[in-house]
């Protein structure tokens, strides 16, 4: 067999793993799957125990907001070790062993994983710590440059790509939930100018390094990250004469959509006291030596004094002005009411009580932003565990399709065909156009039925390129209708539900297509 | 028909259509619409320029292409109006780049109809917007939902088992609010759209779509698609090749007959539903006024832009134009200069999008960062 070195590689450290466990002849056709380049799924291991409960109960309510969606293997697991465990297991993605997951990204992605390029890790290498994702940021400048070798089409499809598969992948999943929640959160387009190169450092050195980690960091990177400088104007906020007005775009959504909140208190002259502030700072051109990098220009920053939602900032400070508002606005208590408010809406309800947020924004406040701490008190209200709370979330679209995935057992390489079932459903990762992010709201994806019923029937009936499914394996694997239904659904299936399926002779499609399939 | 509350429509029970035809290559406006009254037009194209004698009379200024003929009655029923000199703003003359600028509407995020589309006030549709073609072009980056569409046969509710849809329609009975509401309105659609693939398609009022012209047959399926209420708001198709640079008359003529043929037809078998439809033609710059050695012409600037459709002053051309004598070669240059930008693109789009639903305070979030001046398209 003659295989390109680079396939030979992972082959390398492939067959280093085989040695010392003891593996079934299943695994190793994965392996082998996986070192030809075909797309692969994690192993289905049993037990399959299917949740028994007419409502969906701790484990199946877990596994519905912290994860896109369960895998058949999952409920067992969870239901073992207990929904409170698993909080806690999926808060530490860095102790949670990935290597499927890394391997396959890395094995995939050329342009994201280019030898060439320091910017990402080298296809091959075997390094299955979080290290490859969490890089240092040193070196930042030279190296996001780097990103401009590419070709712009084939960055956002890998970037796209790569999202899907960690998505699907991961063990880390509650870590994967909440790279899309920041990535709404601090949404840039990368159709806009430069960001069609320049996104794929965000992605890194934005969103996945401060995912779990601190939200006033997040902040402070998301300030100067390439990206954001381009995508709303920063790079051409500057002020030389007094006549010059500093372009307040990035300062408004800095307030309005990444701390404070549109109601968040503050008042226009904020808004332009906070562009004064972050006048000078900029990103070098595709066209210029050092493209990328962020500098900070002292001639065209106003250093005169400023006011800040009614905090005096003095003249002088230069470049250290950024931080001065940076801790201002962080450390402003709307920065945790807007920002406990969105993550309770994302994991409680579209309408989250107000005893939710408020537990979660002492949480956020007290922890000065810890990601984390935040999350562990949203995940102990009683609202997130309330009976009115469980299921009564719209699955967006991006949800639903993984969701489809990993419940079939679907094999996917997230190729161009099943982007175009996101496309159809208006849900494509890096493709909202405004600086709000995707909706979070159900009332906003009403109209996606068609086809997320479509999808249902394309992956059932492996119509989806790229993406493949064993047909009968997972009916076999449950032993029963209404054991798979069950596995499906998170729960005991109601007595209509489980006619439809037996008269419509199994259909996956229609389990998947199924109102409580569309809810999480 | 339909009754109205069943398609989730942004314009309601308006029920408009935006379609947008994205000339790819840069069209040569001079020789779409010629000057036929300016001498300097005859001067800076010994060869190509269109005769008087050959081109369809539109005013005392200019004519049509001759095979744009078909689009003559539209003109004379004032369905159709122009905007000569028309582009962006930018001196860009790379195809890929300026047809980015124009799509996204500026150095901007997503396109112009996608931005317009996500500013309806009301939801839009599952099948609120078609992308005729493989690809999806770049002014509908950002749209809430998109079909990119090769054939109908993509708008059915797919599965080969055939009581998927009963067995659902059942599941989503016991649906009470949004879910199920929403549910209703997609059985609905499909309902329709399975009623228009079972049977052959017969264009109304004599049209004819020449089938092998993959142009007309989108034009085609935009029609059925009008036609069945399924709650069509935009639309984007392309017809491309116009980048004339060698022999442009072999190029150029046939791509306005089939430009012209696909239109009338579409125009003819819509009938009074026209006047709920609005068609966009626009290029990504024109070309040099300067025929070259190669009896073609280079990328220019200026080009030529159409709305064809319900409600537009048509018969007449509309924005600015100075003639082509201001352009005359100078010094030691013996070539005319290019044809200016007068008219900004977005100050066509812009009454368009108007009519559509766009309310005016979504225009500068719809094309950011540029004072929009729009044309007086509609009375």
């Amino acid at each position: 067999m003659n295989l390109p070195r680079r396939q030979f590689l992972v082959g390398g450290t492939l067959a280093a793993t085989l040695t010392g466990c003891g593996r079934s002849t299943r695994e190793m056709r994965d392996d082998f799957r996986r070192l030809l380049g075909q797309p692969t799924a994690p192993l289905l291991t049993g037990p399959f125990t299917a949740p028994t409960s007419p409502t969906l109960d701790d484990a199946s309510h877990v596994l519905n907001r912290l994860t896109f969606g369960p895998r058949p293997g999952d409920y067992a697991r969870v239901a073992q070790l207990g929904a409170k465990a698993f909080i806690e297991e999926q808060l530490a993605p860095e102790k949670i062993e990935d290597t499927l997951c890394a391997r396959v990204v890395r094995h995939e992605f050329d342009s994201l994983a280019d030898p060439d390029s320091k910017l990402f890790p080298r296809k091959g290498q075997a390094q299955d710590s979080l290290a490859a994702l969490f890089p240092t940021l040193k070196d930042r400048g030279a190296r996001v440059g780097d990103l401009y070798d590419s070709d712009e089409k084939a960055l956002l499809r890998d970037l796209t790509r790569s999202t899907i598969l960690r998505a699907v992948l991961s063990e880390r999943q509650l870590y994967e939930v909440m790279v899309q929640f920041w990535s709404d959160h601090f949404n840039i387009d990368p159709s806009k100018g430069e960001c069609r190169w320049l996104k794929a450092a965000d992605d890194r050195d934005v969103i996945r390094a401060h995912a779990l980690g601190n939200f006033r960091e997040m902040v402070r990177a998301s300030a100067v990250s390439p990206a954001m400088l381009w995508y709303l104007d920063g790079r051409a906020n500057r002020r030389r004469t007094p006549q010059d007005t500093p372009n307040e775009n990035y300062a408004r959504e800095l307030m309005e959509l990444h701390t404070l909140g549109v109601h968040g208190g503050y008042t226009q002259q904020d808004v332009m006291e906070v562009a004064r502030c972050l006048t000078g700072w900029t990103c070098r051109e595709k066209k210029k030596f050092f493209k990328g990098r962020v500098e900070f220009h002292p001639r065209d920053h106003d250093d005169g004094p400023k006011k800040v939602l009614g905090v005096n900032i003095p003249a002088g400070l230069g470049a250290a002005d950024l931080d001065r508002v940076l801790e201002i606005v962080t450390s402003h208590p709307s920065c945790a009411n807007y920002v406990s408010w969105k993550l309770c809406r994302r994991f409680i309800t579209d309408e989250p009580p107000a005893a939710a947020v408020e537990a979660t924004a002492k949480a956020f406040a007290d922890s000065k932003g810890d990601i984390r701490t935040t999350l562990r008190a949203l995940f102990a209200t009683p609202e997130f565990w309330a009976e009115e709370t469980r299921g009564a979330k719209f699955k967006r679209p991006f949800h639903f399709v993984v969701s489809a995935v990993r419940a079939s057992h679907a094999e996917t390489d997230a190729s161009p065909q099943l982007v175009e079932y996101l496309q159809r459903l208006g849900h494509t990762p890096f493709r909202y156009p405004t600086p709000d992010g995707y909706p979070e709201e159900a009332s906003h994806w009403q109209s996606t039925l068609l086809w997320r019923w479509n999808f249902a029937a394309a992956l059932a009936e492996n119509r989806v390129k790229g993406t493949r499914l064993v047909r009968g394996e997972l009916r076999k694997m449950a032993g029963s209708d209404e054991t798979l239904l069950a596995l499906l659904l998170g729960r005991k299936p109601t007595e209509t539900e489980q006619t439809a399926f037996a008269q419509s002779g199994g259909n996956l499609a229609l389990a998947l297509a199924s109102p409580a399939f569309q809810r999480c | 028909m339909s009754t109205p509350q069943a398609i989730i429509t942004g314009n309601r029970d308006e029920r408009r259509t935006l379609i947008v035809i994205f000339q790819r290559g840069a069209a040569d406006g001079l020789a779409l619409v010629p000057p036929i009254e300016d001498d300097h037009y005859y001067r800076a194209r010994p060869r190509l320029g269109i005769k008087k004698t050959d081109a369809v009379r539109l005013d005392d200024r200019f004519g049509l292409h001759p095979n744009l003929r078909p689009l003559a009655p539209a003109w004379q029923e004032g369905d159709l109006a122009i905007v000569h000199a028309c582009g962006i703003e930018d001196d860009n003359r790379s195809h890929f780049e300026a047809q980015d600028l124009m799509e996204h509407g500026g150095v901007a995020a997503g396109g112009w109809l996608g931005r317009f589309l996500r500013a309806r006030p009301s939801t839009s549709g599952a099948l609120a917007c078609v992308a005729v073609g493989k690809a999806l072009p770049e002014c509908l980056l950002g749209a809430p939902s998109v079909t990119v569409m090769q054939s109908l046969n993509d708008f059915a509710l797919g599965g080969k088992s055939g009581d998927l849809g009963t067995q659902l329609q059942r599941l989503y009975a016991m649906e009470n609010g949004q879910l199920g509401t929403a549910a209703r309105d997609t059985f609905d659609a499909i309902k329709r759209i399975d009623a228009m693939r079972s049977q052959p398609y017969r264009p109304a009022n004599g049209a004819v779509y020449e089938t092998k012209d993959e142009f007309a047959t989108g034009l085609q399926q935009l029609a059925q698609l009008i036609k069945a209420d399924v709650g069509l708001e935009a639309a984007s198709i392309d017809i491309n090749g116009w980048d004339s640079h060698f022999t442009q008359e072999t190029l150029l003529n046939p791509l306005a007959t089939r430009l012209a043929n696909g239109l009338a037809a579409f125009r003819q078998d819509l009938g009074e539903r026209m006047q709920t439809v609005s068609v966009v033609i626009m290029t990504e710059f024109g070309r040099t006024v300067q025929e070259n050695s190669a009896f073609g012409t280079d990328h220019g600037r200026g080009g030529a832009m159409f709305v064809l459709g319900g409600g537009v002053q048509g018969g007449r051309f509309h924005g600015a134009w100075k003639g082509l004598g201001q352009l005359v070669p100078r010094g030691l240059s013996t070539s005319y200069e290019d044809l200016p930008v007068l008219n900004n693109y977005r100050d066509v789009l812009a009454p368009v999008l108007l009519r559509h639903g766009a309310r005016s305070e979504d225009l500068p979030k719809i094309f950011p960062d540029f004072a929009l001046s729009p044309l007086s398209l509609y009375s």
